[in-house]
């Protein structure tokens, strides 16, 4: 049995060839050019967070050390080498403030989602979002990798320290701002107090013009006074049940 | 482009003596996080650890938490004998060495510290009807430990009746109960509350 090989007619091949060829390259033409666009715009998606500052000053002060190092010794009275124990200062705050953001995402991140589940929000405000998401578990293991050269294993606790000064902070804040109050509060007690007096005076005295009737009404106002012994007797005692914890 | 390849060059110095880092064209966010650096630097500069860096939260160096524990339970010594001004400066001496905790370490220790001193404190400033006092202290005492701590919720709310705030107490304690739960002492504030409330309205 023999085949004979069929002539191949080129020429009514050549029109379904170049036919692929003009789709496939216009495929990857509009493909290529829409990634690019795509990208281009993402780029350009205002970042999440605003400039990291600590991140900034740590890196400076890397640099700052660097600089010196090649401009020679003679500079080095002019401007000292910066001590192992700022940078790490310095590393810790950036540490700290990467555990705000880290709690930021955290608790956007459900929000976020539902709201474009239902719609209410963009999809470059997810782009946003992720890309911040990205960027800062980059920034965490570049902590990580920074604290582990400057003294061995701090990276494995460097974010349990900053995280309990980022939460003692914001307890100080809080506690700071409450107490800030007293003044004020004593302030407006004092004169709330001396005009309880004055009203409480002046019924005393229209009692005593008119007859006795109105004693009877004045004891609302002396309870301020009468009570207190009441209550620190009460206090007293709760006072001992609380001695016990 | 990401921002781990490239940051910002800031205009820093540092203080040969004291080395104490400054900007040279400051702005004001600039300074208060160089400010935070440098009191951060100083209390990493205290430390004992071998690398300079802040030991893991726990375990927790005991000095301190025993010196607190000694100065409330002056501040409680003296309360029992009515001493309530001695009372009140043991409390506030408790106050200052608990919250100068180096920052570093666990903050739920310092709000457990905290908040028994403030409640405390409360109790002797209601002891001398120094009510505006009390009610501050009462809600940094919550501020710090919400839960668990219905004493502090209580005296804020006497506090405020005493000053007669009636509305602001009825909403405080309120809040209380959503938080503590069916508690005797503040149901029966509560209802102490409403009581003068009714009173005040039926005199108006």
């Amino acid at each position: 049995m023999g085949f004979s090989i069929p002539q191949i007619d080129w020429l009514s091949l050549a029109l379904p060839v170049a036919y692929l060829f003009v789709l496939g390259g216009s495929l990857y033409t509009f493909s290529t050019i829409y990634r690019k666009r795509k990208a281009a715009q993402s780029a350009n998606l205002a970042p999440w967070f605003g400039p990291h500052l600590q991140r900034d000053i740590y890196l400076s002060l890397l640099h700052l050390d660097q600089r010196d190092d090649e401009q020679g010794k003679e500079k080095k009275e002019a401007s000292p080498r910066i001590p192992d124990s700022v940078i790490r200062a310095a590393l810790l705050r950036r540490a700290v403030e990467d555990i705000h953001r880290l709690v930021q995402i955290r608790t956007a991140k459900q929000a976020c989602s539902a709201l474009l589940q239902k719609g209410s929000v963009g999809d470059d405000l997810w782009q946003r979002f992720q890309r911040a998401e990205k960027e800062l578990e980059d920034e965490l293991r570049d902590v990580v990798m920074e604290a582990n050269a400057l003294a061995p294993n701090w990276g494995q606790i460097i974010f349990q320290s900053a995280n309990e000064i980022a939460a003692n902070t914001t307890l100080r804040e809080k506690l700071d701002n409450i107490q800030e109050q007293t003044e004020a509060e004593k302030a407006w007690w004092e004169k709330r107090r001396a005009a309880i007096q004055a009203d409480f005076m002046r019924e005393l005295d229209e009692g005593d013009s008119k007859d006795g009737k109105s004693v009877s009404a004045s004891t609302a106002p002396s309870s301020v006074d009468g009570e207190p012994d009441a209550v620190v007797v009460g206090a007293a005692g709760k006072k001992k049940k609380g001695k016990k914890n | 482009m990401s921002s781990l390849t490239h940051f910002d060059l800031l205009p820093l110095q540092i203080d040969p003596q004291s080395k104490a880092i400054s900007a040279t064209t400051p702005s004001r966010a600039l300074e208060a996080e160089l400010a935070n650096l440098n009191s951060l630097h100083r209390a990493l500069l205290s430390l004992e650890t071998p690398h300079g860096i802040p030991p893991p939260p726990v375990p927790v160096n005991p000095k301190r938490s025993a010196n607190v524990a000694k100065l409330r339970d002056s501040g409680n010594g003296e309360f029992r004998k009515s001493r309530f001004p001695e009372a009140i400066n043991f409390y506030t001496l408790g106050l200052k060495m608990a919250l100068q905790r180096p920052q570093w370490e666990p903050n739920q220790l310092i709000r457990e510290e905290v908040a028994s001193l403030y409640a405390n404190r409360a109790q002797a400033h209601m002891a001398l009807t120094q009510w505006a006092e009390g009610a501050v202290d009462a809600e940094a005492s919550v501020e710090a430990r919400r839960v668990g701590n219905a004493k502090a919720w209580w005296r804020r709310g006497r506090c405020l009746v005493e000053m007669g705030r009636l509305e602001e107490a009825r909403d405080w304690v309120r809040r209380a109960l959503g938080m503590e739960g069916e508690e005797g002492e503040l149901v029966a504030l509560l209802r102490d509350i409403e009581a003068r409330i009714a009173k005040k309205e039926e005199k108006a």
